[in-house]
């Protein structure tokens, strides 16, 4: 049912609507408003893992200059949880008792007027610790186990009967580590009371989400909530809540009368806002000679906070990635005295398609099969799962045009042949199945007499490029400039848009911005139906094709009219239209819902004295459905790969064992990918627009990211015949 | 507490504060002169985002107080563009899509105006070495490169 035509691809990289904003300094990020009367918060957290506060002495913080109120369990009204949410449940309310459940848990908020006092006056509070042991291994044998978390532990075909049939079988123990998020931007909050009305600018990925949840707790009506988020400083998944210190913000700011700001340090992004947790992956894979796989068993388990939930089905790629007739995959969950794990970037692909690619390169080298080869004998043509066609998918072509951009038949297949210098050479692949994801969404679209457009919602642009392809898109609708078009976005008071998450917000956003711009030209039709003096008197949507801010007969272009005209001649200043996109159902279609696939391919090199690991290439070939824009999904792309270098080469969040202290929450401490660590890359785009929804997009926020792990760790491999299963890949693996 | 009387030439303006001794640049320019161009991104000197000019010469805003700083030059990316045009490394920002949630892109344009300035823009090696104190989390780095090339090409 795509109904953009393909030959009018909106694709071309049109620059970022918001550069002027962004290059200029001029986009206002949550932390950079300040309201008359603003005062500033500080929070104070636990410094153990479990137990409870004994005391808590807060009368030299009271009493501290500037201070204007200290809140603890022992003051903090009664807050209700936050709402189930399409994500799960909401975080626990904050300061509701004296447990402590995790270090970092927030014990108290100090709000003074400047943060300088703010911080000093924090810093006086005492707190006096009933201790426990707290539960911080995942193999503890007293840790409560959650099994099939979410249902989706699968079963195809008889495993035991796979593995029997199979001559080769490949496996092992993988492990990834804790990662977290860090965006850039430090999540804050700035909270303002008027009466029962209350309005908050929030580094949020999804605005709805935090008016629902502030109206719930604070026990006001939504409608006089309203949410603020229209720049954000990155997320990639720690938005998605609306977190203990949102609530504290708002709280605090009721208490003192006056607006109040918090900015999270980077110590408390470690803790507060979620992170990647850490997986034990155990994966089993069954083949032929001849390379046809006849089993894959693969069980993942991640740790989960004490009173709080994740979804993070590490295994799940395993049973929708091959055409393999017997597969099981099982997942658990462990509870343990830890922050809240939560969604990081791809979250579950990232960790699982790791085990599942490195498997896969580790079956094609014991049965000397070329790695690219053996992915193409097992391709899945039908979902494995479902059985149907998919919507779209290019997997194949990621392949094929991706290895001869990338000189993959170079390749010597031999582990350590191939070299530059001292410098061992390897290379690495690695392909991937991204899950279809989308939720209904909503949009209003407006034309003005001055033939410009509004269109509206409350999404959010975290850098993936939302505002220019919704502005893209609009004007293709519209048949308008670019110019012409304004597309608006994080507000609560726009209509409803899901959270920028799971790669399912262009297609949700695409669909209702589709939506409301054919129902806005209806109306323009519907408003000259019995018009004498109008060219496209009685033409239906179906007639009638848009440009160049006219409306006219599809075949003759002569016949039709200019908005301006049509909305002058009726005495008009604007028409409106709202439109709603819901997801596409897979089995009324008779086809699975594709999301993005993908192949990695990675060139490293490796210093075989010193141990030293460089990434030096990287092609990512991509099947996204329609693109939109090719310059910002590039941007994705080569974006989420430098997050796979992250994972692949350098994070890992340290918990102390005895204390469950994050041991490196700094920048410095936790390492990411600087400028000398990432290669110039190659991304390019493969497939067309995609069946199951009307604009054919697919979303490729977190694809870029996914497979890289393994690819690194499968060139790592070609380069020294070490296979390495546990992230991140550091010097001392790599010892020779 | 002590306040100070200090005074900050920014962006060839000169402005005279009574501050809590202990603001730190970066406060002093984002909540006593509104300049929040410049960003916090980790407040102990790690990732770049705070990164204004002093001097000619790159400084992290928030590793130095406010106090340090009088009768210093100093140029945050509100003061880059010169009658409304943008600075060149401006607009090559734009051009290449060398950012993508633009919170660190401030502080990326500051460092890579001075990193010219400093003459260590001339090889890519150098350009990936002397722009590694600007993280950019969402990993526009080959863009970043690619907008500071462009840059030195034209000059």
């Amino acid at each position: 049912m795509t109904t953009l035509e393909a030959a009018r691809a909106v694709g071309p990289g049109l620059d970022r609507v918001d550069a002027p904003m962004k290059t200029t300094g001029r986009a206002p990020y949550p932390n950079d408003f300040s309201l008359p009367g603003m005062v500033h918060a500080c929070l104070v957290h636990s410094t153990i893992a479990a137990g409870r506060v004994r005391a808590i002495d807060t009368t030299a913080a009271e009493t501290a200059p500037g201070v204007l109120a200290v809140i603890t369990h022992l003051t903090a009204p009664q807050l209700e949880r936050g709402p189930m949410t399409l994500l799960g449940p909401s975080p626990p309310a904050p300061l509701q008792g004296d447990r402590i459940l995790h270090y970092g848990q927030h014990l108290a908020v100090v709000v003074a007027a400047s943060p300088e006092q703010a911080r000093h006056a924090a810093g006086l509070v005492r707190v006096d610790y009933e201790p426990a042991e707290p539960l911080l291994d995942l193999h503890d044998p007293r840790a409560a186990v959650v099994t099939n978390p979410w249902g989706l532990d699968s079963d195809r075909g008889d495993i035991a009967a796979g593995f029997a049939a199979a001559d080769v079988v490949v496996g092992g123990s993988y492990t990834t580590p804790d990662n977290t998020n860090n965006p850039l931007g430090l999540m804050s909050t700035v909270a303002a009371w008027n009466g029962d009305s209350l309005t908050v600018h929030d580094s949020t990925q999804w605005p709805h989400n935090v008016r629902t949840t502030l109206a719930a707790v604070f026990k006001i009506p939504e409608s006089n909530v309203r949410v603020l988020a229209p720049y954000v400083g990155g997320g990639f998944g720690a938005g998605l809540r609306v977190w203990p210190h949102v609530i504290l913000t708002v709280l605090a700011a009721r208490e003192v009368g006056k607006p109040v700001k918090l900015v999270l340090t980077r110590p408390e992004m470690f803790t507060a806002v979620g992170h990647r947790p850490y997986s034990a992956q155990q994966i089993r894979i069954g083949a032929t000679r001849t390379g046809e796989l006849t089993a894959i068993e693969h069980e993942g388990v991640s740790p989960v906070a004490m009173d709080d939930d994740d979804y993070e089905p590490v295994s799940a790629c395993s049973a929708v990635s091959y055409a393999c007739p017997n597969v099981r995959t099982r997942d658990r969950q462990v509870r343990l005295n830890i922050p809240c794990p939560g969604s990081m970037r791809a979250p579950a692909e990232g960790q699982g398609n790791f085990a599942l690619e490195s498997a896969i390169d580790e079956l094609a080298h014991e049965l000397g099969i070329d790695p690219l080869e053996l992915r193409l004998r097992n391709y899945a043509e039908e979902h494995p799962l479902l059985g149907l066609p998919w919507s779209s998918k290019a997997l194949r072509e990621c392949y094929l045009q991706g290895a001869e951009r990338f000189g993959w038949s170079r390749r010597d297949p031999r582990p350590g042949s191939m070299r530059d210098g001292r410098w061992l050479i390897g290379y690495g692949l690695a392909g991937v199945s991204y899950p279809h994801y989308q939720v209904p969404c909503q949009a209003r679209a407006s034309l003005h007499r001055d033939g410009s457009a509004d269109v509206r919602s409350a999404a959010t642009d975290i850098g993936t490029g939302t505002y220019t392809i919704i502005t893209q898109l609009s004007a293709e609708l519209l048949g308008l400039d670019v110019s012409r078009v304004h597309f608006d976005l994080g507000d609560s008071d726009m209509p409803y848009a899901p959270q920028a998450g799971g790669s399912g917000l262009t297609g949700a956003l695409a669909g209702a911005v589709h939506a409301a711009c054919r129902r806005l030209v209806q109306e323009f039709l519907d408003v000259v139906r019995d018009d004498p003096d109008s060219p496209l008197r009685g033409a239906a949507l179906d007639d009638v094709a848009v440009s160049q801010g006219r409306i006219h007969r599809i075949g003759n272009p002569d016949q039709g009219e200019s908005y301006t005209d049509i909305l002058t001649r009726h005495g008009l200043e604007e028409l409106s239209a709202d439109g709603r996109s819901t997801p596409p159902q897979p089995d009324a279609a008779g086809m699975a819902t594709a999301g993005a696939f993908g192949a990695k391919f990675v060139e490293v090199r490796v210093d075989p004295d010193l141990g030293l690991l460089r990434v030096t290439r990287v092609v990512s070939a991509i099947d996204g459905g329609r693109i939109l824009n090719e310059k910002t999904a590039t941007s994705q792309i080569v974006g989420g790969t430098v997050g796979g270098i992250g994972q692949a080469m350098f994070e890992e969040t340290a918990t102390d064992a005895g204390t469950g202290r994050i041991a490196n929450a700094t920048f410095g401490d936790y390492l990411v990918p600087v400028n000398a660590d990432v290669p110039d890359m190659e991304v390019i785009f493969v497939g067309g627009p995609d069946r199951a929804t009307p604009v054919g997009t697919k979303g490729v926020g977190e694809i870029g990211l996914v497979g890289v792990a393994a690819a690194v760790a499968n060139a790592v491999h070609h380069a020294t015949g070490r296979r390495i299963r546990s992230l991140p890949i550091t010097i001392d693996q790599l010892m020779l | 507490m002590d306040h100070v009387d200090v005074t900050l030439n920014v962006n060839d303006t000169e402005h005279h504060l009574r501050l809590d001794a202990r603001v730190t640049l970066l406060d002093a320019l984002r909540d006593h002169l509104g300049l929040t161009g410049s960003k916090k991104g980790c407040d102990q000197g790690a990732c770049g985002a705070c990164t204004v000019m002093v001097d000619g010469k790159r400084v992290v805003a928030c590793l130095g107080l406010a106090a340090q700083y009088e009768g210093r030059r100093i140029t945050t990316v509100e003061g880059l563009a010169t009658n409304g045009e943008l600075h060149r490394m401006q607009a090559a920002f734009a051009r290449h899509d060398a950012f993508q949630c633009g919170y660190c892109t401030p502080g990326q344009i500051m460092s890579a105006v001075c990193l010219i300035a400093e003459g260590r823009a001339h090889s890519d090696e150098d350009i990936r070495e002397f722009m590694s104190g600007n993280i950019c989390r969402c990993g526009a780095y080959p863009n970043i490169r690619a907008a500071i090339r462009d840059v030195v090409a034209e000059a």
